[in-house]
């Protein structure tokens, strides 16, 4: 069993939240990225600002050596960076001047010296519960007063950044869940408001019963893209009350044709059993319901013929049939009786062969040929003409003048039982059982037949696949 | 001639029988396929008449069994189904021909005549003769009293059968099918028509009458008017 595809309302929901939730992520990392650069930034600045200041301080002409003066100038140079510490090393490493509190030294032995301070040169590193970044820069002898250049270590502690972007982070996180929940509750609902119509319609079409398959759904009244779907659907309805109306008045027809020769059965064996009579008028009676029982016998293998049609099990064995001698063996066979009625039989076209099952082909064109001269007025011919059509099939025309049928009746000829004129039952017609077994052996043969009235002519026209040449 | 009829079912066999048994044969009726099975095995006879549903041993089975026991006894199956499979089936298994039910006793007389005659090498005779019908076969020319009568083609076709098979009544159907190879019932009165024409020929202007009407069955030619 092929497993059920996913819901609807499951794929989309899925889809459109795996899409908004990406999208917020992705937003919430470029704007955290954003702030993080801002913040690096801003590090930088401050650390360009301190090395600025003091440079200056180091460049100031040294009034006296004495440490502490300088030692002055430089906590004075950056006051105003409280997070700043620096450390100043002469060339041999020997500490020259370090910020109070500050621990530089393992960070100065390990940074490589930079030019400048930029977000890329700065480093962070961790130290005793803190965190900073930093840089080493040199500073070159013609800044300073001194005669050898002097390594700077500077850094600034950025707990309090690290603490915003962390608090940041989570509550971005959970807006991001929040927002991911609300939108897809909102596709949710989305969806299954979008669906109802769809249960609109399912409701209508759970109204439609049996007795009532003149429904119609209501294009215009769905959505856009249900209106195929209804369409369709009421396609199908017609297709289905068709089916139905005919199965129906079968069934009808049926149980009607075979009353009529049963009531006359019985009433007759009544009436022949309520006295004793002689022998000439038994046999007259059973001779008078054999008639009848051949009638219903043909007529129930007429129907079993049609219910296999029914059910495709009418498996033409094709070969290659010659039409021109088909037509001909049954001119021959129809010949004494057309000229009893005094109708003559033409024979037009090309020779021509149609792939087909020799005695379903014969059959049906029997038919055909037998309706066709049962209504053609004395005196005139029904014509049989052969075609070849370009697209491979070919054309079966049968014609007889005398058409009594009103031309809107003409497609239901191929109904079962139908009688355009109902005063025609049972004049020894058959039990109108003949097109229909047409339609079913030229349907079986994939071809098609028509009736048509043509000036009124009445024309049966037969396509069949053309035999393929071997 | 002896004849075997299988049937369970108990009107239609009894009444095979009784048409058969007054049509001149011998015919001995088994109502189970174990019956038939056993008598087809056992005893000899000319033709074999099979019902193919039935509820023990079915047709197919008995045929199988005869043919391969290597016995050459022409049979015919009478199947209620008409699908192309069951015939084929059953005429592959080596059963001669088939029928379909509801079948005509009459056709059913004349398929059994054709089936036991075939086992017998037909006499070619180029002169058939009736009373004082004449039939000139590779002439293809009829004379009545030494008058001749012009036949087209097919009249004379139908003649032949009729003489060929004289004093059988032979259904319109197997007509249709003999003479203009037309194997299906036809709502029309063709047969009739073909009939009245040919008698018009041969029997209008002379006594006694050859071509009877069989009411409800069929056409038979024959000397005696015994209808």
């Amino acid at each position: 069993m092929a497993r059920r595809p996913a819901s609807l309302a499951l794929r989309l929901t899925v889809s459109i939240g795996a899409v908004i939730t990406v999208v917020l992520l992705t937003f919430g990392w470029m704007v955290q990225q954003s702030i993080n650069s801002h913040f690096v930034q801003q590090d930088v600045d401050e650390l360009n600002a301190v090395v600025q200041s003091l440079t200056q301080s180091l460049s100031e002409p040294p009034a006296s050596q004495e440490s502490d003066m300088l030692k002055g100038r430089l906590a004075a140079a950056v006051s105003g960076h409280h997070n700043a510490q620096f450390r100043v090393s002469d060339i041999h490493g020997n500490v020259i001047y370090a910020s109070p509190n500050s621990d530089l030294d393992g960070f100065a032995r390990l940074t490589p010296i930079t030019g400048s301070i930029t977000i890329d040169s700065v480093k962070i590193w961790r130290d005793k519960g803190q965190t900073y970044r930093g840089a080493v820069v040199q500073l070159m002898k013609k800044d300073l007063q001194g005669d050898e250049p002097l390594t700077l270590a500077v850094a600034t502690g950025i707990n309090f950044h690290l603490h915003y972007l962390e608090s940041f982070r989570s509550y971005l996180r959970i807006i991001t869940a929040v927002a991911c929940l609300i939108a897809i509750l909102a596709t949710w609902l989305a969806v299954y408001q979008g669906h109802a119509p769809i249960r609109r319609i399912s409701r209508e079409i759970r109204r439609i019963k049996s007795d009532q398959l003149f429904i119609r759904l209501i294009p215009n009244t769905v959505p856009v893209e249900l209106t195929e779907l209804a369409v369709s659907f009421n396609d199908m309805l017609d297709r289905i009350e068709d089916g139905f109306q005919r199965l129906s008045n079968f069934s009808a027809d049926i149980a009607h044709e075979l009353r009529t020769p049963i009531t006359n059965l019985k009433t007759q064996t009544e009436v022949a059993l309520s006295q004793a009579r002689g022998v000439e008028q038994y046999r007259e009676i059973l001779y008078s319901n054999l008639e009848e029982y051949e009638r219903m016998a043909k007529m129930v293998g007429d129907m079993l013929f049609l219910a296999q049609a029914d059910n495709n099990q009418l498996k033409p064995e094709l070969v290659s049939v010659n039409l021109v001698t088909e037509v001909q063996d049954l001119f021959d066979y129809f010949e004494a009786w057309a000229e009893e009625r005094s109708v003559s039989l033409i024979r037009q076209g090309p020779v021509l062969c149609v792939q087909g099952d020799r005695l379903m082909i014969r059959r049906a064109l029997s038919n055909l040929l037998s309706n066709a001269i049962r209504y053609t007025p004395s005196g005139q011919a029904v014509t049989v003409s052969l075609a070849a059509n370009s697209s491979d099939t070919v054309i079966i025309r049968v014609e007889n003048p005398g058409l009594t049928i009103n031309p809107e009746h003409l497609p239901r000829l191929f109904d079962r039982f139908y009688r355009a004129d109902p005063s025609r039952q049972r004049k020894g017609d058959g039990a109108g059982l003949g097109l229909a077994i047409v339609k079913s052996i030229i349907d079986a043969h994939g071809g098609t037949v028509t009736a048509q009235d043509e000036d009124g002519q009445m024309v049966f026209e037969v396509a069949l696949p053309k035999a393929t040449v071997k | 001639m002896k004849l075997l009829v299988v049937e369970d079912e108990i009107k239609t066999g009894e009444y095979v029988r009784q048409g058969l048994v007054e049509s001149g044969f011998m015919v001995d009726l088994a109502r189970t396929g174990l019956d038939g099975h056993h008598l087809a095995l056992t005893e000899d006879y000319d033709l074999i008449i099979l019902d193919v549903m039935l509820p023990d041993v079915d047709g197919w089975r008995i045929v199988q069994a005869l043919r391969e026991a290597k016995s050459a006894t022409p049979v015919l199956f009478l199947t209620a189904r008409d699908s192309v499979e069951d015939r084929v089936k059953g005429l592959e298994l080596g059963a001669d021909d088939y029928l379909i039910k509801p079948f005509a006793f009459s056709e059913l007389l004349a398929r059994v005549r054709t089936l036991l005659r075939r086992g017998t090498t037909p006499v070619f005779n180029a002169q058939l003769q009736v009373a004082d019908l004449v039939l000139d076969i590779p002439r293809r020319r009829a004379r009545r009293q030494e008058v001749r009568i012009n036949l087209t083609n097919k009249e004379f076709a139908l003649l032949e059968l009729l003489v060929r098979r004289q004093g059988e009544v032979l259904p319109r159907s197997l007509i249709a099918s003999q003479v203009w190879d037309m194997n299906f019932d036809s709502d029309t009165n063709v047969i009739d028509v073909a009939i009245r024409r040919l008698r018009a020929k041969i029997d209008d202007a002379f006594e006694p009458k050859l071509i009877h009407t069989v009411r409800g069955m069929g056409y038979m030619l024959d000397v005696s008017s015994a209808s």
